[in-house]
């Protein structure tokens, strides 16, 4: 069953045109990678899925509803959730408060309500915190962080830390982009082990922009590549590793034809 | 030189600073004054882990403080009052006075010193018991000894009002407002119309400071959504004319016409188009008339009326003092709970990273203009009271340094902390309507008595020094050197929350700020 799907997605900037033509279906449950050489417009991909742009054409679909024309919050409570290439915490928030404002969307007392104290707001915020706080532990945070400025962690629990206020938002599908970037070997196994279990135990379907190319063939059940916006290949990994034009937008064109002798 | 001496001694010499600029009974309450905050000081500080060696401990440093006040006090007494020409107290009242000043320094501050080595809970309750017998015995100590700092203390009370309210904009949604006067403006304006003879309405001074509240709030929304799209220096632009436009309507709306748009002008425009006549009666609402009486003023506004207290009078600041606490109580409630609820959460948020936030489920439209309405709603507040209290408003009254001065409060306060912006409002203004004319008149006193005559063989020099020694002609310079300094030393401001420490000081300094601290 696909839960999302993109139809011919074009987003131009003036004369620049960052995604071209650009077909994409997600199944649920699958983990999907997304690679292509830098400038190719991976990331404004994200951005027109999480509506901070607005696409030029095409439509775009979620779990049956078009996103087209919807606000950022709109989209995170349809349930996409979304990290950043370079993290984006709340740095002066403490780490259980990072991921209270992922809640945010789930939550529902009034203003009325927040002043007075009324038993339901209370309520609300006393199991949002014991939730925020397993699911800091979830993601490998250990108690004593939970009080800590987001920005005072280190890098790889601050990479985790996003990742856990992204969840807060209970999504369907994730968006991780470029989630093992500036991490050592160590760190990225750990964070692949991770990603799989965030699939098996919570049932997410994921799309990861993704530069590690170990991490991603061996995690991703699809992989698409994009190029000058333009979507040039897509298959298992095996199917796209071997292919010519990924190659060569990669590594140029005498190169690729030096790897095929 | 142990910190508890050396800020003993800080706090004694500020007392002391009073005292010379006030004389007489000014020494009581400079002294209850100077032993509450001692008292959070040292408490703060103490190794002892119950109230009687917390007290023991507290008592030294207390006892230091409490010389030091003794030791001014006699020689503003004895020497200095003579310098300038003020009659000195007479024996009784002088024991008395300092009798009473020395005993409550020591009483505050051993006392709240001690109540800190209480578990969490009951020093809340102690500290709020003590302080609230501050804050309620304040005005009558005041009458009784004649200060009559009250009246200038209600001043300074309603521009922390106006700074708790900016607070929420600019401390916790990190919107910078330069107009904020326009909603204590709009407040008092809707007082005004409502509540006086220039339209012969006449409305109960307790409905009316609702309506001037959700009438600011709505303002508030008005005025913040054209600057959403706006951030930084922007928006700080933006709001800064909106601050100049309204006062400057409020000084024009002295003829208003309010004419249905159809029978008086499109109508009649088609028939002239055509080489017609019209003929159509045009519908007009209101013609003419004087909303707000331009630079005159709205005058006299209604005040307030209570069972058993009757009408509040200008005479007797004491209900009117009340009141204003009432207001900042009410305000600190509401305040702190929206600080601590989800919508707080989501104002900081947005203040951190607003693309972050928005692609977290955050709608910033409604959240920064949720942030305006509330912090607009409680300079309502502030208009409403200001306009009962002081009878007139006038547009000029409302001018841009009114925002500047409480955009000052809260910076120089603690932006984002409540506490902190309270402590910054009555600083300044108390600074401003009290320490500054006390000086003045010391000065004067001292002039005339003492410094003149001794230059009466050059007349030039008198001159020179008689013109210039009114630190009344400082006021602006004074304030900006503070401003100068403060933002110099301690960016952060006096009380600052924890997030604004976090964001201006790394790690290493906080960790060595707090190594020193224990050293």
């Amino acid at each position: 069953m696909e839960i999302f799907e993109a139809k011919n997605i074009t987003k131009t900037f003036g004369g620049l045109t960052a995604v071209n033509r650009v077909n994409f279906t997600m199944e649920k449950g699958m983990i999907a990678g997304l690679i292509g050489p830098n400038g190719a417009g991976k990331t404004t991909f994200f951005n027109t899925i999480t509506g901070i742009y607005s696409i030029t054409s095409g439509e775009m679909t979620f779990d049956g509803v078009s996103l087209i024309g919807k606000k950022s919050f709109e989209i995170t409570g349809l349930g996409i959730a979304r990290t950043f290439q370079n993290i984006r915490l709340f740095a002066n928030m403490s780490a259980v408060d990072n991921v209270l404002v992922g809640k945010h969307v789930r939550m529902h007392s009034s203003l009325i309500g927040q002043i007075a104290h009324s038993a339901f707001t209370m309520k609300e915020e006393r199991e949002s915190r014991v939730e925020a706080l397993e699911m800091l532990e979830f993601v490998g945070l250990r108690k004593s962080d939970a009080e800590t400025y987001a920005k005072n962690l280190p890098y790889g629990l601050q990479r985790r830390l996003e990742i856990a206020r992204a969840l807060a938002t209970k999504p369907k599908l994730l968006l991780l982009d470029e989630p093992t970037a500036g991490m050592n070997p160590n760190e990225t196994q750990d964070l692949t082990n991770f990603i799989k279990r965030l699939r098996s135990e919570l049932g997410l379907t994921i799309l990861l922009i993704e530069h590690h190319m170990r991490v991603v063939m061996s995690i991703s059940d699809r992989v698409s590549v994009l190029d000058h916006g333009e979507k040039i290949a897509e298959g298992i990994p095996s199917e796209v590793q071997s292919n010519t034009q990924v190659i060569e937008a990669y590594l140029g064109k005498g190169n690729a034809s030096k790897h095929n002798t | 030189m142990n910190p508890q001496i050396k800020t003993s001694i800080t706090i004694g010499l500020v007392a002391g600073f009073v005292i010379l600029l006030f004389g007489g009974w000014a020494v009581a309450v400079a002294g209850g004054m100077a032993g509450m905050g001692l008292g959070f000081f040292l408490g703060g500080k103490l190794t002892a882990k119950n109230p009687i060696d917390g007290a023991k401990e507290a008592l030294v440093p207390t006892l230091v403080a409490a010389a030091i006040l003794l030791v001014v006090s006699l020689l503003d007494d004895l020497v200095i009052a003579t310098a300038i020409g003020k009659d000195p107290n007479s024996i009784g009242n002088l024991i008395q006075a300092n009798l009473v000043g020395v005993l409550s320094l020591i009483f505050f501050s051993v006392v709240l010193a001690a109540v800190h080595t209480l578990p969490l809970k009951q020093q809340k309750i102690a500290q709020f018991i003590l302080i609230s017998f501050v804050i309620v015995s304040f005005p009558f100590v005041d009458q009784f000894t004649g200060l009559r700092w009250t009246a200038q203390i209600i001043f300074a009370l309603i521009f922390t009002i106006l700074a708790l309210g900016l607070n929420i904009v600019v401390g916790f949604a990190g919107l910078l407002d330069l107009g904020y006067a326009a909603f204590f403006a709009i407040g008092a304006y809707t007082t005004g119309i409502l509540s006086s003879p220039q339209h012969g309405i006449f409305l109960n001074f307790w409905i009316v400071i609702w309506i001037a509240a959700a009438m600011a709030g709505v303002w508030g929304i008005i005025l913040g959504a054209p600057t959403l799209p706006l951030r930084g220096d922007y928006l700080a632009i933006v709001t800064l004319g909106f601050g100049e436009i309204v006062p400057v309507i409020f000084k024009n709306l002295i003829k208003v016409t309010i004419q249905e748009p159809l029978t008086c002008w499109v109508i009649p425009a088609i028939t002239r188009l055509f080489g017609g006549n019209p003929t159509i009666a045009c519908i007009t609402f209101i013609k003419d008339v004087d909303l707000t009486a331009g630079e005159k003023g709205i005058n006299p506004i209604g005040r307030p009326i209570l069972p058993f207290i009757g009408e509040f009078q200008s005479d007797n600041s004491i209900p009117w003092y009340f009141l204003v606490i009432a207001i900042i109580l009410m305000s600190i409630f509401i305040i702190r709970r929206l600080r601590d609820s989800r919508l707080g959460r989501a104002w900081m948020a947005v203040r951190e990273d607003e693309l972050a936030a928005s692609q977290m489920g955050i709608d910033p439209v409604r959240t920064k203009l949720l942030a305006f309405a509330m912090g607009a709603m409680f300079s309502g507040f502030a208009g409403a009271f200001y306009g009962a209290y002081i009878r007139a408003i006038f547009p000029s009254v409302f001018d841009f340094s009114v925002s500047i001065i409480v955009l000052c409060m809260v910076i120089l306060g603690g932006l984002g902390n409540i506490n902190g912006v309270i402590v910054g409002g009555l600083v300044i203004m108390s600074a401003d309507r009290l320490f500054l004319p006390a000086l003045k008149d010391f000065l004067s006193g001292l002039l005339q008595n003492t410094i003149l005559p001794a230059l009466s063989n050059f007349p030039v020099a008198q001159a020179a020094v008689e013109q210039n020694a009114n630190p009344i002609l400082y006021r602006f310079l004074l304030f900006g050197l503070t401003l100068v300094i403060m933002m110099a030393v301690r960016p952060e401001g006096l009380i600052p929350s924890a997030q604004r420490k976090a964001e201006l000081r790394s790690e290493e300094e906080i960790a060595a700020d707090q190594a020193a601290a224990e050293a």
